[in-house]
């Protein structure tokens, strides 16, 4: 159908539209005449995609001086190829439509491995490709310097961004790290000696260029025709190398300094904590390293491998490694902490040493794409509550909308069970992680469920260490086998391969009807990139509340950040956290109208004002006061309810001028009024 | 009187029937029996109508052969020569062993598939005996629209009919007793063996291998549960039993199929990401010790809980679809390299292609292309989705009465002053307590109990069985209109409503017998 929205032509590849689809596409459209940056959230399984496809690309064919590309970001390789099918598809119908074959270049890149920077990503009008190429200044260098500002940046599933951005940023580094990073520089010596007597006029051109500074980055970016990479500050841009290190060898030698010196801060007996500044005192104190040579090692060590023409950067990644560490630790006073552990908590008896550069900090990552594009929206199904992320991006949104699934039956069940039939008080949380009372009842949960539920259940854990004991427990009960008699039992593990045949098998056994059980944990890979449409799954549990691993000194770390520099209280942001992954875990069920599920948070914790009103508003609102504390008795007579209603023929007409519209009831009056509604705004 | 040129194939004298002796001829086509010293069969079945023949067990005292016929009756013979009794017998049923089967195709088809579709549908089986047992109905006109397909001489949904599949949970039906002398018995049945073969063809191959030339099937069962490969929680320490060597298969087993892959990419874990941060980047929050080295015996155990658990149930799913595996992959093996010609400007495999469509459809968006069918439309949803319920919950209160008097009760206590002289016995009011206390008489109102849970079951199934019967009568009813042949008139104004008569007072029958027991 083609839409009208405000007053622009939008080209929608369906017959008919949902009316929180019509809304999105609104709100998009303001937030690109602004020019702005947007924060949407709404449902998966409500066409957002193709929402967003339709507009932007309508938008791009009105407007060609203003909008000149999409950058279309996802996270996974699936999620990245689904985009693309959609867009095959939109660019299908325009081919239908208007009869002329569009002259429109879609772009997507996958795998770093066949990667082709081919100069026409420059051309393309639509780029799709995974949050890395952007995010990531190593791989945003090499992929995306060059788009142009008024390019149109989609981050979508990015209800985890800002780990994203945090891990680009982090480094890592252990003996291994070192050791490997020592062969690379004998090898750099070895080959620049070579070099030497062969062909010395090529590092003489190199000294003399790098006399000449940077300058040339630094009028590409004055010019803005590049990204910004945050590993390359400003300030550099204006400098010549320092002296100290533009001779090859000097370089070399400098290395090999900074190398030693890292070894000696791995030989600690205990954990250290500093932060950046003290690091650099104390490396200026003991090896007479100033700040500034750091600050261009990157910069450097690229140039050295380009002058000696060296292929394979890979087999150079450790000292690569080591000097992005050099940089990154000399430019950034703040919003890094480094941490020196000599072993790991669990083991105190076998040396490990591992030196942790840690980013407290997204919008570091981040900041050039918010500056440079001039707009950037960040989408997802589950992204409340919604203000925390301009918060913790440090951005500025001009439209924060909320959508709600509007439905002509409600087909998503939340319930929340706090309790066992024998009154026993269901939690994860650590004083009870252990008591048996709770593991039964939990197994008695799941045994019931699985008795009553068709086809598909999908039961996550809070950590992959809480669900092997709890799975051991119930072996030793006896839960497990009576399951069995239910449905067949895969677990994931934490061998990805292992884990994708489970899965396999898993569908196979929902899809000839024996039905199975599959058990997860939260934040692993199921729950972040699998989706259980239909029959794969009827019910997802949440045992217990998803808080991450809380006693590490990284999270300590960036928790204390948080409050010190964005005021969000630690609790608050740990809740925020587990509740946007239990969202994410039990949204998995639900791909659609068509779709229904059970969606069980079994801890009592769930109840709590604070907890509730943290998840995705099309989740929250199905919560009514008589599914707040739940027995599993109680949660079971609710299911058979919901699913004996569920499984009614539920047809087209069912939905109509509901929750799925004509083009006319679209356009009626009174529907109108009813959209304004669906979007909401914070 | 039969002919006499029947050829007759074996005689033998001296066989009882029904406490009388006589004699027992095998003839070419048919068995008969004639009492001593008169010239007639009492007895005579056409081999084509036996189903089977059953013979007494050796070392009883008295020597019997039975045949069992087709419409489920059956004749006894005993053989009372005392000398030859044994062999006399054995000769009958080598004979009859010979000539059953050579009859058995011409035997008729019809009567055995309707033994066949009683066996199988046991609820068939219930209306059966409902209706044409208890004469409710004629058998002819029981089977006159049953059979349809029988006569159609389409014998595929009979002859490809679904394997029974294994299930999940059968080694959990092994379960131990105590002797009560310091052992266990595990009590095994065939199904379970047979489960077990299927499942786990390595302990089949072992089986084979070891029984009976090296261990006698008891033996051999009892180091199956006596070894590390039954009880998956212990690890294998390296001691030696014949099925250490099983659990190196499975092991070799799961990794192959672990190393085949995923078919469907959408389910590929490996490549889920486009780039997993280079050796040395990110944050690792969590701190898994993957190296064996520290991990705890408990740890490890675990995992391969979880392991065999995995592997169990691929293992079970796989035994049920063995049988369909080959043609299935064939189909997606010739679906696939037709795909890939066609699919030319991309180099998706088609799995890919066909689930990614599959993932980006939205089908309700799509304008439907499917013919109209007409809804079944319901009063009340409710109660065919759940049952009906007590009455109780059914006597419905508007909101707007709960809170009057719920104003009521508070007036009330509000101005409520204790007349000392009027009030409850100490028993009466504990059992007032005790009723209006979770799960006492006035507090079931809330929890809807469906009725379900409140009949017993037997009475449940008489129930189901009076009300598939009378369905059933309807349904010859309905199937009576329109009346347009004398013969459905008849059957309208003659039998049906007497049917309909029968049934009812069965009913009734049934119901007053109901209410006696409970009185």
């Amino acid at each position: 159908m083609k839409l009208n929205i405000e007053g622009l032509l939008v080209y929608f590849p369906y017959d008919y539209i949902y009316p929180e689809q019509y809304s999105y596409m609104l709100e998009l459209k303001r937030t690109l005449d602004a020019k702005g940056h947007g924060v949407l959230e709404m449902p998966s399984g409500t066409g957002k995609t193709i929402s967003l496809l339709s507009l932007i690309v309508a938008y791009q064919r009105a407007f060609p001086l203003e909008v000149t590309k999409l950058i279309y970001c996802s996270r996974t390789v699936p999620e990245i190829e689904k985009v693309v099918e959609e867009l095959r598809k939109l660019m299908e119908f325009y081919t239908k439509e208007t009869g002329e074959s569009n002259n429109f270049l879609a772009l997507a890149l996958s795998s770093r491995k066949n990667l082709c920077i081919h100069p026409e990503i420059l051309h393309a009008n639509i780029v799709v490709y995974s949050y890395h190429y952007l995010l990531d200044p190593k791989i945003a260098d090499l992929v995306s310097k060059e788009l142009a500002k008024k390019s149109v940046v989609v981050f979508d599933e990015a209800h985890n961004i800002d780990n994203v951005c945090i891990d680009s940023m982090s480094v890592n580094i252990t003996r291994r790290t070192l050791d490997r990073c020592q062969n690379n520089v004998d090898t750099l010596q070895n080959t620049i000696h070579k070099i030497k007597e062969t062909d010395a006029a090529k590092l003489r051109e190199e000294y003399r260029r790098l006399v000449e500074g940077l300058k040339e980055a630094n009028v590409a970016r004055e010019t803005d025709i590049y990204l910004a990479n945050p590993v390359l500050p400003d300030e550099i841009l204006q400098e010549a190398v320092p002296g100290s290190i533009r001779t090859a060898e000097h370089f070399v030698g400098f290395m090999r300094r900074f190398l030693e010196y890292l070894k000696s801060r791995l030989r600690v007996q205990h954990v250290v904590q500093e932060s950046a500044p003290q690091f650099l005192k104390d490396i200026f104190d003991k090896v007479c390293i100033d700040r500034k040579p750091l600050r261009f090692c990157a910069e450097r060590l690229q140039s050295l491998l380009r002058t000696l023409e060296i292929a394979d950067i890979a087999d150079f990644s450790a000292v690569t490694l080591i000097s992005n560490f050099a940089t990154l630790v000399s430019t950034y006073s703040q919003g890094f902490t480094i941490i020196i552990e000599p072993f790991e908590d669990r083991t105190p008896t076998i040396a490990n040493p591992v030196l942790h550069f840690s980013c407290m900090d997204p919008s570091i990552a981040i900041k050039p794409v918010f500056q440079r594009f001039q707009s950037v929206v960040i989408t997802s199904g589950t992204l409340s509550p919604l203000d925390i992320y301009p918060r913790i991006l440090d951005f500025r949104p001009v439209t924060m909308a909320s959508f709600t699934m509007t439905l002509a039956r409600t087909c998503l069940c939340p319930l929340i069970v706090g309790r066992g039939n024998d009154q026993v008080a269901l939690s994860s949380k650590f004083e009870t992680r252990e008591d048996f009372a709770v593991i039964r009842n939990y197994g008695n949960l799941l045994l019931e469920m699985s008795a009553i539920v068709p086809d598909g259940i999908v039961a996550f854990f809070t950590s992959y260490v809480y669900m092997e004991n709890i799975v051991a427990s119930w072996y030793e009960q006896g839960i497990l086998e009576n399951i069995q008699r239910n449905k067949l039992i895969f677990i994931e593990t934490q061998d990805a391969a292992e884990t994708s045949m489970a899965l396999e098998k898993y569908q196979e056994a929902c899809e000839n009807g024996r039905g199975a059980i599959l058990l997860s944990v939260a934040r692993g890979k199921v729950s972040e990139g699998i989706d259980f449409v239909h029959h794969y799954g009827r019910a997802v549990l949440m045992f217990g509340v998803p808080y991450v691993y809380t006693q590490s000194r990284i999270l300590k770390a960036r928790l204390e950040y948080l409050r010190d520099q964005f005021q969000i209280r630690e609790n608050d942001f740990l809740t925020f956290d587990a509740m946007r992954h239990a969202a994410q875990c039990v949204g998995r069920a639900i791909r659609g109208k068509t779709d229904y599920g059970l969606m069980i948070f079994a801890d009592k914790r769930y109840a709590r004002a604070d907890k509730r009103g943290k998840l995705p508003r099309w989740i929250q609102e199905h919560i009514n006061d008589g599914s707040l504390n739940l027995t599993v008795d109680e949660a079971v007579q609710l299911s058979k309810h919901f699913l004996r209603q569920m499984a009614q023929p539920f047809r087209q007409e069912d939905q109509l001028g509901l929750s799925l519209l004509t083009l006319e009831q679209l356009e009626s009056e009174e529907m109108l009024q009813k959209i304004t509604q669906i979007a909401h705004q914070t | 009187m039969t002919s006499l040129s029947e050829e007759v194939l074996l005689v033998v004298k001296k066989v009882r029937q029904k406490k009388q002796d006589g004699t027992l001829y095998l003839m070419a086509e048919r068995i008969a029996w004639g009492p001593e010293g008169k010239d007639r069969f009492t007895v005579s079945h056409l081999y084509a109508d036996i189903r089977c023949q059953k013979i007494s067990p050796d070392g009883k005292a008295k020597v019997q052969l039975q045949l069992v016929l087709h419409t489920g009756e059956s004749t006894t013979f005993h053989f009372a020569n005392e000398s030859t009794a044994l062999k006399d017998r054995e000769a009958a049923k080598e004979l009859l062993q010979q000539l059953l089967p050579k009859f058995k195709k011409k035997a008729n088809k019809e009567l055995e598939e309707k033994n066949r579709m009683l066996q199988e549908d046991p609820v068939l089986f219930q209306l059966y005996k409902d209706l044409v047992v208890s004469q409710v109905i004629s058998a002819e006109e029981f089977w006159a629209n049953r059979l349809g397909g029988i006569n159609n001489t389409d014998p595929s949904p009979y002859n490809n009919k679904q394997e029974v599949g294994i299930s999940g949970a059968f080694l959990a039906d092994i379960r131990p007793q105590t002797d009560g002398c310091n052992g266990l018995r595990y009590n095994l049945t065939a199904d379970i063996i047979e489960s077990i073969f299927r499942t786990y063809p390595a302990v089949k191959q072992k089986y084979s291998e070891n029984v009976p030339h090296n261990l006698t099937e008891k033996e051999f069962w009892t180091r199956f549960f006596q070894s590390h490969y039954f009880h998956r929680d212990r690890i294998n320490t390296g001691t030696q039993d014949i099925f250490s060597e099983c659990a190196k298969q499975d092991e070799k087993g799961l990794k192959s199929l672990v190393t085949q892959g995923v078919k469907n990419p959408l389910v590929d874990l490996q490549s889920l990401e486009d780039k997993t941060l280079d050796e040395g980047y990110g944050i690792c929050t969590t701190q898994p010790s993957t190296s064996n080295a520290n991990k705890s015996v408990k740890d490890s155990s675990n995992s391969a809980i979880i392991k065999r658990f995995n592997h169990h149930s691929a293992m079970v799913l796989a035994a049920g679809s063995r049988r369909g595996e080959l043609a299935s992959d064939q189909a997606s093996e010739t679906s696939s390299t037709d795909g890939n010609s066609r699919d030319s400007d991309f180099f998706q495999p088609p799995v890919k292609k066909v689930k990614l469509q599959e993932a980006i459809e939205f089908e309700d968006l799509q304008r439907e292309n499917r013919p109209k069918t007409v809804p079944l439309n319901l009063k009340k949803s409710d109660r065919y989705a759940h049952g009906p319920v007590p009455l109780q919950s059914q006597q419905y209160t508007t909101s707007q009465d709960i809170i009057n008097s719920v104003n009521y009760i508070r007036h009330e206590m509000a101005n409520y002053k204790p007349s000392l002289t009027q009030v409850l016995s100490s028993t009466a009011a504990t059992s007032a307590i005790a009723a209006l206390s979770p799960g006492g008489v006035l507090m079931q109102g809330g929890a809807q109990q469906a009725i379900n849970q409140m009949v017993p079951t037997e009475v449940q199934g008489e129930l189901k069985h009076l009300y598939v019967a009378a369905g059933e009568l309807l349904r010859h009813f309905w199937s009576c209109f329109p009346v347009n042949t004398p013969f459905l008139e008849e059957k309208l104004t003659g039998h049906l409503e007497e049917m309909l008569q029968t049934a009812y007072s069965k009913f009734q029958i049934w119901q007053t017998r109901r209410m006696m027991r409970k009185t």
